[in-house]
């Protein structure tokens, strides 16, 4: 067994640990300074460890496995080139539709400025939805900016950033949300994380809504966070509740492969940084 | 020294869990590589460095991940890791990765109980049902395969490098003669 010194240390550590459970606790935001000391130092040891992986990583991709490269090639080429011709409409209807918003004299939407981020780190703690970027406050990211990708929204920002670093909490994580609308019925809604299939779940939606199976859900910028418009995710069940629809939606983003990123540099809480007055 | 030993198996333990977590993100492969780190030092160095390796592994995953309740958890961890070292023979990796298995139950079990008690305001009845059971086992699982291969490393990297050794000590004597 244990001598008494063990013992009297052990109890020591769990009486510490107590005091600085209740102390985060009671403080609701944490304990800030620590917790940015901390993630600031081990940040550069987690842009070490990428760097390390990513090699190791790029030799396989790069030299070991090319088999299929050619066809893939052609595939993408073929990709790029659809995606020019949708680029070219997109780009007549935008035309077609600032002109009008000039005729109407109407507000003119303008494109939040992003930056384009590389994922160094998972969570350090199994079960907590976050990952670290390579990008900090030096870069200009602040805490509670919208972090999204190609296919739609993946989260914000949470806690202070380091220099070069930030932590990202994934929108499927267990206290992540943001205010969505369902774009075919126009039905305003939160979507809310933490289901462990990594499905979101839609709450305030009417019952009265008709929501299908397959409609896409957008976020209607309402929450201060994410600019209005970004894809979250389909429909994919649809009944009717007690007081509310219980809605749950697919994320149209791959959490389990993200390694880019955008962060969109508007500062939180500030629709005018989406809006810009004629 | 020891100390120092313990400090660089619990950094090296997060980098592991936080280069690894990068591609399992929200994916169903839960481990806890720092927790493997606790057991290993507890079981090496005893139940203080056990201790000791809960504690800065705890926290450090508490304030990198802002959660709660894993530094307490894998301190209590570590210790009873420590103590079942010092009680029983356990020099085989096989009968290690038993403890790694165990200390993960426990120690996911503690979390759980312990997030029951801090929530307790907004959920007042706890339930063993409410204890994510697939989970857990999918974690003892992992977990005790990245025990297994760290005692066996540990134990198999000493005796390669003597061998690497040795062969280099005798075809240089044989270049001499």
């Amino acid at each position: 067994m244990p001598n008494r010194r063990t013992l009297f240390l052990l109890a020591v550590l769990c009486f510490g640990h107590v005091l600085l459970i209740s102390a985060r606790v009671q403080s609701k935001s944490g304990m800030p300074v620590i917790e940015e000391v901390a993630f600031g130092a081990f940040a550069k040891a987690q842009g070490g460890s990428a760097a390390v992986s990513d090699g190791i990583r790029g030799i396989w991709t790069h030299y070991l496995a090319l088999r299929g490269a050619a066809t893939e090639n052609e595939a993408l080429r073929r990709q790029v080139l659809e995606l020019q011709g949708q680029l070219q409409q997109e780009q007549a209807v935008a035309n077609s539709s600032k002109a009008l918003e000039e005729a109407l004299k109407l507000q003119r939407s303008v494109a939040a400025p992003t930056l384009a981020a590389r994922v160094i780190a998972g969570s350090p703690a199994p079960g907590s939805l976050t990952v670290t970027i390579d990008r900090g406050s030096d870069d200009g990211v602040q805490t509670d900016m919208a972090v999204i990708a190609g296919q739609g929204v993946v989260g914000r920002v949470i806690n202070q950033p380091a220099p070069h670093a930030a932590q990202v909490q994934l929108l499927v994580g267990r206290n992540a949300a943001a205010a969505v609308t369902l774009e075919r019925t126009g039905a305003g809604g939160l979507v809310v994380g933490g289901a462990s299939d990594l499905l979101l779940t839609v709450d305030y939606v009417s019952n009265q809504a008709d929501v299908q199976v397959g409609e896409r859900v957008l976020t209607s910028g309402q929450d201060g966070i994410f600019p209005g418009g970004f894809l979250v995710g389909y429909v994919e069940r649809s009944e009717k509740g007690t007081n509310y629809r219980l809605v749950k939606v697919r994320p149209s983003v791959d959490f389990t492969h993200i390694e880019l990123v955008l962060v969109v540099l508007a500062k939180p809480g500030t629709d005018a940084s989406h809006k810009e007055q004629p | 020294m020891r100390i120092a030993w313990v400090l660089v198996t619990v950094i090296v333990a997060v980098v592991l869990q936080v280069t690894l977590a990068r591609f399992t993100v929200g994916g169903r492969w839960v481990f806890d590589l720092v927790l493997v780190g606790v057991v290993y030092a507890a079981l090496l160095w005893g139940p203080v460095a056990g201790m000791l390796a809960g504690t800065i592994g705890g926290l450090l995953q508490d304030w990198l991940a802002t959660t709660l309740g894993g530094g307490l958890a894998k301190t209590l961890v570590g210790f009873a890791a420590g103590v079942v070292g010092t009680q029983f023979v356990l020099v085989r990796p096989r009968a290690r990765m038993i403890v790694v298995a165990g200390a993960t139950v426990v120690h996911r079990l503690l979390i759980v109980g312990l997030l029951a008690i801090i929530d307790s305001s907004q959920q007042p009845t706890w339930h063993w049902s409410g204890v994510p059971w697939a989970a857990i086992l999918a974690e003892t699982v992992i977990n005790s395969v990245a025990g297994l291969i760290a005692f066996q490393a540990s134990e198999a990297l000493p005796g390669a490098v003597a061998r690497g050794r040795m062969s280099r000590r005798s075809s240089l004597s044989r270049r001499n003669w």
